[in-house]
């Protein structure tokens, strides 16, 4: 059935072992920058939408719609190759050229910016499923509207909502492997060029998705501690007990 | 239950790593009915999409003459489908045959070799460099530290990493590697790279099909000998034989020269004459 020399000891040989280390970096490096700015923009912009400032829920609204409803390539595309014209030349090319690790950065600008859309609506509906009676009696103890979100309503949505933030982290770092087609040189882009040099595909890519399922599940872990410390005791029930 | 569920997995395991014994081409191609051809998207002009998104080009015609071949030679029809491919996929795709065949702009290397066979080679060219003329390059010695584009998987990309490697740009240049030759254009004419690197004509076929194309310029000597042949898969000798056989009957009874001209000739998409050596290889392969 299969005509196919496998030789997997070619993932640890140099140099090809040294490419996938630096891939994974690159990977773990552009996951965890983009998961921190697309949580304080997503948590930003889901407050933005709940507001009773109409300004800023249409703005809220608009950005979460754009963004989220356009595929993550192509808006990769658009950052890298279109986005620059509009800014003045001069900062067009420093951003080419003279910032080391352009790709990389744009690529940070686009994914954080799709991300945050998507934690927007899982910050919002955390909020919409908080009572109204918590806002009403911050209010009535003196706190400004900007107060009662800033210390109670969104830590209150931002733990109500940890499993789907914990989902959009793991899709973070799934979603890195696009930026391969803007020459960011990261796990599927390195497991890939070990293809074009071997030959020997079906260990590359076994190799890349080994590297994604550790990342993943040590996220999972991660945010599994994160969410055990965060936790107020006795502030997340079923109505009902237990 | 669960024995039965032991005994299917190890079957299945032993399915998958047993050597195979495989048919031929001909025979797939005669059992299927389909003659499935890999062929390149954005190489100009060997397969590209023109205007009217028809899949066109030098390799795409040629395609098109081996399935007139092939059907005369199996004596019944067979349905052609062309499969788009890119530098990456082309060879993997042939080698656990998905594809019959590619038909495009690959280079015959002895690296290669190893995993995929390739007919008589069909086109001579090297490995050069695409620039806008105001840049003023004149060599490949220019592109250190200047940022040079190449596809993602080509020969181009490990002759550019290994003049780096040897020292012979000083200091290395920066490569940015793309999956495509469209994204590396369009890399180019917004000035992310300084020059793009693929081989001689796919450049001219860029250079002819860009918005201005006086604004850009091949730059400099061939880095490398390309010579282009179609892939075939790996230890198939009636297959191969078959396409080379049908190659040399198109060179012989002259249209080979009566697509060279029409895609390469004066009128053509990417105006390019046959150079001597061209000439005289394609003499010297057509076996008697």
């Amino acid at each position: 059935m299969l005509s196919y020399n496998f030789n997997w000891s070619i993932i640890w040989t140099e140099p090809y072992g040294q490419w996938m280390l630096q891939g994974i970096w690159v990977t773990v490096r552009l996951g965890f920058i983009c998961w921190f700015i697309a949580l304080a923009l997503g948590i930003i912009i889901g407050t933005f939408r709940v507001t009773p400032f109409r300004p800023l829920r249409i703005f809220g609204a608009v950005y979460t719609e754009v963004f989220r409803d356009i595929p993550l390539l192509v808006q990769l595309f658009f950052w890298y190759f279109a986005a620059p014209s509009i800014l003045p030349k001069s900062i067009e090319m420093w951003l080419y050229r003279g910032l080391p690790d352009s790709e990389f950065w744009i690529v940070v600008v686009g994914l954080s910016i799709y991300t945050s859309s998507r934690i927007a609506e899982h910050i919002r509906a955390g909020m919409q499923s908080i009572s109204q009676d918590q806002y009403y009696a911050a209010l009535s103890t003196g706190f400004t509207h900007f107060q009662t979100y800033r210390f109670i309503i969104i830590p209150y949505a931002v733990r109500i909502v940890m499993p789907p933030l914990t989902a959009e982290c793991l899709t973070v770092f799934k979603n890195t492997a696009l930026a391969m087609t803007v020459g960011v040189l990261e796990t599927t882009f390195m497991s890939q060029q070990i293809e074009a040099y071997t030959f020997q595909g079906i260990e590359a890519t076994t190799a890349a998705s080994l590297v994604y399922m550790g990342i993943t599940l040590a996220v999972v872990f991660l945010m599994g501690l994160v969410e055990k410390r965060l936790a107020v005791p006795g502030l997340i029930t079923r109505s009902g007990g237990r | 239950m669960k024995r039965l569920l032991y005994v299917v997995v190890a079957g299945i395991l032993l399915l998958c790593f047993t050597p195979g014994i495989y048919a031929g081409a001909l025979e797939d191609i005669e059992k299927k009915g389909e003659f499935i051809v890999g062929v390149r998207d954005g190489a100009i002009p060997f397969g590209f999409f023109d205007a009217n998104n028809q899949h066109v080009g030098f390799s795409v015609d040629m395609a098109k003459e081996l399935h007139k071949g092939l059907e005369a030679k199996l004596g019944k029809p067979i349905k052609l489908t062309l499969k788009t491919i890119n530098p990456k996929t082309r060879i993997p795709l042939v080698a656990n045959r998905t594809l019959n065949m590619v038909a495009g702009s690959s280079t015959h290397t002895i690296a290669r070799e190893e995993t995929v066979d390739f007919s008589i080679t069909v086109f001579l060219t090297g490995t050069q460099l695409l620039a806008k003329k105001e840049k003023g390059f004149k060599s490949y010695k220019d592109m250190s530290g200047k940022r040079v584009g190449a596809a993602q998987g080509s020969t181009n990309e490990k002759a550019i990493r290994d003049l780096n490697t040897k020292g012979k740009i000083d200091p290395p240049a920066e490569i940015v590697v793309y999956q495509e030759h469209t994204q590396g254009m369009l890399a180019l004419q917004k000035d992310i790279i300084d020059a793009y690197c693929t081989d001689g004509i796919l450049l001219a076929g860029l250079k002819a099909k860009a918005p201005n194309p006086d604004e850009y310029e091949l730059v400099g000597e061939l880095i490398t000998y390309d010579p282009y042949a179609y892939i075939v898969p790996e230890d198939d000798s009636n297959f191969r034989d078959f396409v080379n056989i049908e190659l040399i009957n198109i060179i012989k009874d002259g249209r080979y020269y009566k697509l060279y001209e029409k895609w390469f000739g004066p009128g053509g998409v990417v105006p390019y004459p046959m150079t001597q050596e061209a000439e005289t290889l394609m003499k010297l392969q057509a076996w008697p």
